[in-house]
């Protein structure tokens, strides 16, 4: 296993340094406390019954005989539960705010008539025992009028389809216009009249789930008119607020914590229909009610990445230089568009003709959401596959194929810097890339086959504003308080080594606040890769003004404190902040069982310079596993006939496990471009935006057939070579 | 780096770890009686609670983190209830509840089971360990300190049953190799996909330990 870390940048006392997380201790003794460890006196447990069909309406629903059953507190249901959740459901799959609630067409309520997919909530029982709970369910009637339901993206823009909504099922923009999401720059027409070869393919990704380990749960718990909320979430910030506004509460009136979260990867960002379900229950019982999922109704409640259809166009020359690139497609977003359905990597091309047309489409599978880099890892398996093959059918190698048409910057469009040329060439000599690939894909023997994949990327890593306060006590000791949560990444002790960094203090000294609204400044949540750029430029500016503070009046005596705050607002001065990275996949193939092994994985990686390269190393691992996962097995399988998912879980999801994979082989090349904290930039998504276009590129040089469809299964693989 | 002075260090006063066995052991009698079956319920739902069919069940001995427990439970009760709802160690965490991730991994006479799928009445007489047992003495276990060191925890909620498992193989292999280790640990999911770190942790925990773990 390759750690090496280039000292390009100037070393400091703390940052650099690998550190364990300063809350390690708790994570290995059973004493982190999650949501669902949590315990309230007189708490109540709540289930929630599940739409059983993809679209039907619901004609009557009888709750009288649940309501009945000893220890059943409270049951509600769309008919006495009206209550928006407004992130649920987004005009435009943007952001969610103030605006796009009012604008959303398609609202969501946490009850919904008609039910629009399998798992939908129907009804929500709070009891005095979980068994209680679960076996009120069985005691609410539903009558349902089955109405006609479509399951794929393609098919439902069809004239002819079941329509999920009246209007269609193209999901409609900010506007609630019903167009499909447009890119178009330079003459098209002109670039592919320059070419010598055009080449055309279609390329599909499945429905994944993020399958995070900790299933869905939530503590609702009232005090007059003040609800805290314990929930599993990538950001108390946005929670709270979210949930404020689904309630018709002020934010002040919602205490939001999360200490410890067992993973999300996308689909525990912003608020949940759970949190309202607590929150409503909770209020109709007068108890503090906890919310628990099953493993199934995750799998099949909570979204996961949109599956999509990409057809590509590609002009080029004899040379092998782009002259036009066209992609039409269509991202499956179920049948409410919490997410953008984005569909990204042409961007990574320079060629200046390109046209780009996504068709958001509403179905009536599980919904589609983020999924750690939400628009990039299926993007980039269906560009970086088209190039791979345009490559070999010129007689090229990828690599060079890839560095005369990658994007660079231009006088037009500065970076603050560039290094995808050194992770190319880094990644080249670490791999041995001349030498595991097969210049005549297929050409081993077999039944054994290998062959050598190469991705690359550049991914957005910009500055944006966040919060931080800072506290020096009498005793010279020092505490943090940032609204972060550590779901993983490390963000906790990251934001803890920014600030003893700038204090010039040892990481001891630095008591770290975190998790928790009522305690902690806003944070932008553990999403888009956004939390050690941007809180951690508001720690660092926080920290200087204490410094200042103490530089000017000394230290504070006994019982008395100092505190600086930060919200600071900075810019890129008007240029692309990017990491780069390239990764190089070697699989072998079993040709009798349709079989794929990695057996040598190298990703080289700029995230500028690595606050804890522990952590940043194993963000990098783990996430180019989940796409390896992602090329090789993962898919949410519906059956056609009936629109019932047949993939509930981890057994039939099929992740990757302890014996799929190889060691990851992480280098990191460091630079400083001064900005961000210390020149950090975006890790936490970064591997599995590339991982999967590698893989699946190796298993065609290995097989010599191109692998248009993920997941590539040990079926599609005899399929193609039969 | 952090100071070394502090590693092994049990978090926390409320933390049930800083309890010492023998603080426990004095503080609650050799033997733990649970004569309440059911979480306690106060306030508005209390009315109701007692509406609720008495709880009938079977009467079991058994012992966990070296704690003997005498306990009524109810037939339907798994184990992994039984500790978490019932003994409040909630270091064990449940991530499917039916035997596909291994989040919930105990030992029970000192073989890894997943405690979803192990029912409590079948706990009489014997031995079971938890993630909260591991600590002896007030000090993290070779296998806890390489996880520390080697960051085998993300999220941390897989890690408990990744401990479990691998402190068993530990036992019964107190050197193994990565090969080994992935074999072991092959029915513990972790979707960080931290694999990689790990098999780094427990293959180091068996070099330093020089065997047991």
């Amino acid at each position: 296993m390759s750690e090496q870390v280039n000292q390009a940048v100037e070393p400091l006392a703390t940052i650099g340094n690998a550190t364990p997380r300063i809350d390690a201790v708790e994570r290995v003794t059973g004493t982190a406390r999650y949501t669902r460890d949590q315990r309230l006196p007189g708490m109540l447990y709540a289930r929630i019954l599940r739409s059983r069909l993809p679209h039907a309406r619901i004609v009557r629903i009888d709750t009288s005989r649940a309501e009945q059953l000893a220890g059943v507190v409270s049951v509600i249901t769309h008919e006495n539960a009206q209550v928006v959740w407004g992130a649920g459901s987004v005009s435009g799959g943007r952001q969610y705010n103030d605006p796009v609630k009012e604008a959303t067409l398609h609202r969501r309520y946490i009850f919904n008539n008609p039910v629009r997919f399998v798992g939908e909530p129907i009804a929500a029982v709070a009891a005095t025992d979980r068994h209680i709970a679960e076996q009120a369910l069985s005691l609410i009637e539903v009558e349902y009028e089955a109405l006609p339901f479509v399951l794929d993206p393609e098919a439902a823009l069809q004239e002819s389809a079941a329509k999920v909504w009246p209007e269609g099922n193209l999901a409609p923009d900010a506007g609630n216009r019903f167009q499909p999401m447009v890119t178009r720059r330079g003459e098209i027409d002109a670039g592919f009249a320059q070419a010598d070869r055009v080449f055309e393919d279609r390329y599909s990704t499945a429905f994944i789930h993020n399958a995070q380990m900790e299933p869905r749960c939530a503590l609702a718990h009232w005090e007059g008119d003040r609800l805290t909320l314990y929930s599993p979430t990538q950001g108390i910030s946005n929670c709270r607020h979210d949930t404020a506004r689904d309630l018709g509460l002020a934010d002040h009136q919602v205490r939001v914590v999360c200490q410890y979260m067992g993973g999300g990867f996308g689909n525990k960002n912003q608020n949940q229909d759970t949190d309202l379900i607590a929150a409503t229950l909770s209020r109709r019982s007068s108890a503090p009610v906890m919310v628990e999922y099953s493993r199934k109704e995750d799998w099949v409640r909570v979204h996961g990445r949109w599956p999509t259809v990409q057809y590509y166009k590609i002009g080029v020359t004899n040379e092998g230089t782009v002259t036009a690139m066209q992609m039409n497609a269509y991202s499956g977003m179920g049948p409410y568009r919490k997410n953008s359905g984005g569909i990204s990597g042409m961007d990574g091309y320079a060629c200046e003709n390109l046209e780009r047309v996504i068709y958001p489409v509403y179905t009536n599978r599980t919904v589609s959401g983020n999924f750690r880099a939400p628009s990039e890892p299926h993007g980039h398996f269906g560009i970086e596959s088209m190039m791979d093959e345009i490559a070999y059918q010129l007689g090229l190698d990828p690599v060079e194929f890839t560095l005369r048409n990658m994007r660079r910057p231009t006088e037009a469009s500065p970076f603050t810097n560039y290094s995808l040329d050194q992770c190319i060439a880094r990644g080249v000599e670490l791999f041995d890339w001349p030498n595991r690939r097969r210049t005549s894909p297929g050409s081993d023997n077999g039944p054994l086959k290998r062959g050598a994949g190469f991705s690359f990327m550049m991914f957005r890593a910009g500055v944006g504003s966040s919060s931080a306060i800072v506290r020096v006590d009498g005793d010279q000791s020092y505490t943090l308080y940032v609204g972060v949560t550590d779901i993983g990444p490390g963000a906790k002790t990251t934001m803890g080594m920014i600030a003893a960094e700038e204090l010039g203090v040892p990481l001891s000294r630095v008591e770290v606040v975190s998790g928790d609204t009522d305690r902690c400044p806003y944070s932008v949540g553990e999403s888009g890769s956004r939390t050690t750029i941007m809180t951690g430029y508001a720690v660092v500016e926080a920290c200087r003004d204490l410094k200042r503070q103490v530089a000017q009046k000394g230290f504070p005596s006994t019982g008395e404190v100092l505190i600086a705050s930060a919200t600071p607002t900075p810019t890129t001065d008007g240029k692309i902040r990017n990491c780069f990275a390239a990764h190089f996949c070697e699989v072998e193939v079993d040709t009798r069982l349709g079989t794929s092994q990695v057996t040598k994985y190298v990703a080289v990686h700029e995230s500028g310079r690595l606050i804890n390269p522990q952590t940043a190393r194993d963000q990098i691992r783990g996430a180019t596993i989940q796409g390896i996962g992602q090329a090789l097995h993962e898919n949410t399988l519906y059956d056609s006939n009936t629109g019932q998912p047949l993939t509930s879980g981890y057994y039939s999801g099929r992740l990757a496990t302890h014996l799929d994979v190889p060691d990851i082989e992480v280098e990191f090349i460091e630079v400083d471009d001064g900005y961000g904290p210390f020149g950090a930039k975006t890790a936490g998504e970064a591997g599995i935006i590339l991982s999967p276009a590698a893989v699946a590129n190796a298993v065609s040089n290995a097989i010599g057939r191109r692998m248009k469809d993920l997941p590539i299964t040990r079926n599609r693989v005899l399929e193609v070579l039969s | 780096m952090s100071d070394p002075s502090e590693k092994g260090k049990i978090p926390g006063p409320d933390s049930a770890v800083e309890l010492s066995r023998r603080d426990f052991l004095r503080n609650t009698g050799a033997t733990v009686a649970a004569t309440t079956v059911a979480p306690a319920v106060l306030g508005a739902a209390g009315a109701r609670a007692q509406d609720a069919p008495p709880a009938t069940g079977t009467d079991i001995q058994l012992t966990v983190n070296g704690v003997s427990h005498r306990l009524t439970v109810q037939d339907h009760w798994t184990l992994v209830e039984l500790l978490r709802d019932h003994l409040q160690l909630t270091g064990t965490k449940i991530g499917c509840n039916r035997s596909e991730c291994g989040a919930c991994t105990v030992l029970v006479d000192g073989q890894p089971m997943y405690s979803c799928s192990q029912l409590a009445v079948w706990m009489d007489g014997r031995q079971v360990t938890t993630v909260e047992g591991l600590v002896q003495d007030g000090q993290l276990s070779p296998l806890q300190q390489a996880f520390v060191d080697h960051n085998g925890a993300q999220c941390g909620f897989c890690t408990p049953g990744q401990l479990m498992t691998a402190t068993a193989l530990l036992n019964s292999n107190p050197s193994p190799d990565a090969a080994a280790v992935k074999s072991a640990l092959v029915g513990n999911i972790c979707r960080c996909s931290n694999y990689n770190a790990i098999v780094e942790a427990v293959v180091d925990a068996g070099r330093r330990n020089g065997g047991a773990a």
